[in-house]
């Protein structure tokens, strides 16, 4: 099960997958039912081991399939210390590499006798494995699991070879300059906060990481603990047979003490500025990024910027219509505000056709942010922004394997799915005010930063 | 929970009269999926107008109604969520979607009239067709080697009969389309008798009998003639190199086989599938063999059914039902110095898998992996509600239910005698795209033996195969490997 994928994929499109949004009295289309008032209708059991592992066990409507996700509270932004960065992501790496009970081909064996769908993803704020099987394996996988999060063991010489599959990923991602891009954005608007590198990790410390054999066992000693993890276990499950299961080959797994002092970001002062050369021909990227509030499901701000990226700058967006129906100067316009555990980057991004247009697009976002700030949003869009979002979300729900992950992500922030519920409390009393205030007082000149990218030539 | 629920509620019910069918999955879900399949598409195009079959279903898709411009519907369709996808193979068109019970009344309206009212727009009808062309020609021949790979496979075994082009057509024949073309493509082959209506989810008792009765609008009937599909006999190995700029060389290798759905060794097959290897199982002995050991590429996988988008997938999408399949390896794009040592250990591989079988060691995995990845398949309602479709066209039960029972019967003996039976390494069809195809051609058709390099050390064991390996007479001749350009391919 070699087929890792890191937060730079996974970002594109989760942000979709998690923003969300309700507004009933508004909406157009009928009310939900009174039974599907909860965004996340699954009647899910919470438990922790004495251990301080948590379990969240979701059945579903699911007759046959089981999804667990064992979700690490540890990604890119617990790497603290100088020249260590990406070790998050090399660790969702070493998590393959066996144990003395099960090495890789036996771990694989048993998987295909499972008939079973495996993989892992590193993002900014955790890692999360998971695997998608028949019911009747429930108990052999959460062995197997159980088994390679306490006894995790690789040689160096399998240590050093991993960490030239991750150098090969690094170099496989620089080819894209949107990667480029975020790496150069992530670094100039930010000075403290952990999140100045991406998951991947500054290049010079993912070619040192073949040396670094001590410090990744240091690494997993510290993060790879019951306190730091959380298993989502959803599907054509029963609360009562998952416990006493976890209890069994969870329950030994000894808690750790690590706390990492990870640093907080002080307020920008100032627009910054920045612009990547790239060597080849490459259409060019205008991003606007603004520093805005972390993830909350009690404060509105993150929620009503989150609502905001989509009326300012989806497809159905007036400045989508304009720059690329009408116009055709720009394709894609996007704009993503990713859920973070500390304060993040609000992003809007434009690929632009003709290199001369730059500037012109720069000045139509900007124009568009000020408007947000100016002027109050139709009451009628919002509502419908909400609703599509909210049911968008709906029917993102739709099999084990989605409930599974959606309740993943949400725990990476809040440790419990019981966050999705009072999000989406919260988007249903957004107003258009609320968008403006939110605009104001984050999407303001002092907290931009600006980076550009053209390729050789200036064109395709 | 209640595994018997599925099939229970599983029917397939036929009209007298009109002849369509209905395939009902009711749940208590607040999600309601739509699927409403028409038993037509790409190999009822005219011999002079490939493509029509995707550019009809696309008008409809993607056009407006009589009273609703395509901006109207796509605005209305926002707040909900939704939309309807169209999916066009050869005797398949689908056209599917997912809603939330609250609005499901609105997505139907839309939906219906979307179908059943075409609005016929010059305007629509322009813009899918530039998107049909840039599919073709962007999409896939300029950006998409691999996929390019597979369906020039198709188009190479299937020439001279129905599925003898791609379900996006040609660019001359894309063309030459009218929009009156659609009209009467829609009329002849848009009836009840091509009909399978499809609903899954939490949609009110009274949906399917409605839907019916609203799709009874349709013709009755469709006159044209029962379709036969007989590829051509192979009876030497070939090699069709699509010649274009690319940093690597996609292949991909097959022969047409008489086993589908519901035929006697369609189950040994799936478990010689699983063996070999489907799309991400890393354990597949083609995997292991060429990436996992030897780092060849990004992975290397087996299929006995059509598997368009695989790189974009982790499994097939349902609605591809053909009454004629083939065996295929695709193999991921290569560095081109390792392009023919690839294509040798391949042709190793199968030649190794067709005389000795599946090894006894690895049967009960490869058995329990084609039982248990049904559930995987079919993880979602709108996928099992697909699967369910298939099975209607196919004639056999509920999918999981016949892979459930067909393949735990199965011996070792019965499975490697069907491998004997219907599989083969000789009399194959080849396709390479990549550049310098004058090499390639010439390390394929030359007697020295074309070693490869590694820029890690090798096991004495791999090392000693790779001798036998790099030496795997391909038996072609000169003449059995062609030299295309690009440019001259989906033309």
């Amino acid at each position: 099960m070699r087929h890792h994928y890191s937060s730079n994929s996974i970002r594109k499109f989760a942000c979709r997958l998690i923003a969300a949004a309700m507004l009933l009295a508004l909406s157009p289309i009928s009310r939900l039912r009174a039974a599907d008032d909860r965004a996340f209708p699954f009647p899910y059991v919470q438990e922790d081991l004495p251990n301080g592992l948590r379990l969240v066990t979701i059945p579903t409507d699911s007759q046959n399939l089981v999804s667990i996700y064992v979700v690490v509270q540890t990604g890119s932004r617990n790497e603290v210390e100088p020249g260590k960065t990406g070790f998050a992501h090399l660790f969702e790496h070493m998590m393959f590499r066996g144990t003395e009970l099960y090495p890789p081909q036996k771990y694989d064996a048993v998987l295909t006798k499972a008939g079973a769908a495996s993989n892992a993803f590193t993002t900014d704020d955790f890692t999360a494995f998971y695997t998608t099987f028949s019911k009747e394996d429930l108990s052999q996988i959460l062995a197997m699991e159980a088994d390679r999060f306490q006894n995790l063991d690789y040689a160096p010489e399998v240590f050093k070879t991993e960490t030239g599959a991750v150098l090969g990923e690094f170099n496989k991602d620089s080819a894209d300059p949107s990667f480029k891009l975020e790496e150069v954005l992530a670094d100039t608007a930010f000075d403290n906060s952990t999140y100045k590198h991406t998951t991947m990790g500054f290049r010079k410390d993912v070619e040192d990481m073949p040396n670094q054999f001590d410090y990744s066992r240091q690494f997993f000693d510290r993060y790879y603990r019951p306190e730091y993890a959380t298993i989502v276990v959803a599907g054509a499950v029963d609360p009562k047979v998952v416990r006493p299961l976890v209890d069994k080959y969870w329950g030994n797994w000894k808690r750790g003490s690590y706390q990492a002092a990870i640093p907080q970001e002080h307020a920008q002062n100032g627009p910054r500025e920045n612009h990547v050369d790239w060597p080849g021909p490459t259409l060019p990227l205008v991003t606007i990024a603004y520093h805005g509030p972390a993830y909350s499901d009690t404060d509105k701000s993150w929620a009503a910027l989150d609502a905001l990226s989509t009326l300012a700058f989806s497809d159905t967006s007036d400045l989508y219509e304009k720059l690329v129906i009408r116009e055709q100067r720009v394709d894609p316009l996007a704009a993503d505000f990713a859920p973070h555990f500390d304060p993040g980057l609000f992003v809007i991004s434009a690929r632009v056709k003709h290199p001369e247009d730059i500037q012109y697009v720069r000045d139509q976002i900007l124009a568009t942010v000020k408007q947000y700030q100016t002027d109050l949003v139709p009451s009628q869009r919002l509502a419908n922004v909400l609703a599509h979002e909210r049911y968008g979300f709906a029917l993102s729900l739709n099999n084990s394997q989605s409930v599974a992950v959606t309740a993943a992500r949400f725990i990476a922030l809040r440790r419990s799915p019981d966050t999705i519920n009072k999000l989406f409390a919260l988007y249903a009393t957004l107003t258009p005010d609320d968008i403006r205030t939110a605009a104001r007082k984050y999407l303001t000149d002092d907290e931009r930063t600006i980076v550009t990218l053209t390729g050789k030539g200036g064109a395709q | 929970m209640k595994p018997l629920l599925i099939v229970l509620s599983f029917f397939i019910a036929t009209s007298a009269v009109a002849q369509s069918k209905t395939v009902a999955l009711p749940t208590s879900s607040s999600l309601v999926n739509v699927r409403i399949v028409f038993r037509t598409g790409a190999a009822m195009d005219p011999a002079d107008k490939p493509g029509l079959a995707n550019l009809t279903a696309a008008m409809l898709a993607r056009g407006g109604t009589r009273d609703l411009t395509y901006k109207q519907i796509v605005d209305q369709m926002f707040p909900m969520a939704a939309s309807v996808g169209a999916q066009v193979d050869q005797e398949m068109t689908t056209f599917h979607g997912s809603t939330h019970v609250d609005n499901l009344e609105a997505y139907y309206k839309l939906l219906r009239a979307m179908l059943l009212e075409p609005g016929w727009r010059e305007d629509d009808f322009k813009r899918v067709k530039d998107e049909a062309t840039n599919a073709l020609l962007v999409g896939l021949r300029g950006n998409n080697d691999e996929e390019l790979g597979k369906e020039m496979l198709y188009a190479d075994l299937y020439a001279g009969t129905p599925y003898g082009h791609n379900g996006l057509g040609t660019h001359a024949g894309i063309e030459k389309i009218t929009l009156d073309d659609l009209k009467a493509f829609y009329r002849q082959h848009y009836t009840q008798s091509n009909l399978i209506i499809g609903l899954a989810g939490g949609y009110p008792a009274a949906s399917p009998d409605r839907v019916k009765k609203d799709f009874a609008a349709l013709p009755e009937k469709d006159s044209s003639p029962t379709l036969a599909v007989n590829p051509a006999p192979i009876d030497h190995n070939r090699v069709e190199i699509v010649e274009k700029t690319s940093d690597s060389v996609a292949m991909s290798l097959g022969f047409p086989i008489d086993v589908k759905r519901g035929d006697p060794d369609y189950p040994a097959l799936l478990v010689a599938q699983s063996y070999l290897g489907p799309h991400r199982l890393s354990s597949g002995r083609l995997f292991q063999r060429i990436r996992e050991i030897r780092g060849l590429n990004y992975g290397d996988y087996a299929y006995i059914e059509y598997f368009p988008r695989g790189m974009f997938l982790f499994e097939p999408q349902p609605n591809l039902a053909r009454r004629s399949q083939i065996f295929q390896i695709w193999i991921r794009p290569v560095p081109p110095d390792a392009a023919s040592f690839t294509l040798r250990l391949a042709m190793f591989e199968l030649n190794h898998f067709v005389t000795d079988g599946i090894p006894a060691s690895d049967f009960e995995a490869a058995k329990e992996f084609a039982i248990k990845y049904v559930n995987v398949l079919t993880k979602t309602k709108d996928a099992e509600l697909g699967y369910a479709i298939d099975s209607a066209f196919y004639g056999i039960p509920d999918y999981g239910t016949y892979i459930g029972t067909q393949v735990s019967k199965l011996t070792h003996d019965e499975v490697n005698a069907a491998i004997r039976k219907h599989l083969r390494a000789d009399r194959l069809q080849i396709v390479a795209v990549g550049s310098n195809a004058d090499t390639l051609k010439k390390q394929l058709t030359g007697e020295d033996p074309t070693t490869i390099h590694y820029n890690s050390a090798k096991a004495g064991d791999i090392l000693e195969e790779d001798k036998v390996v790099e030496k795997w007479d391909l038996k072609l001749r000169p003449q059995d490997v062609e030299i295309v350009p690009v440019d001259k391919v989906l033309e």
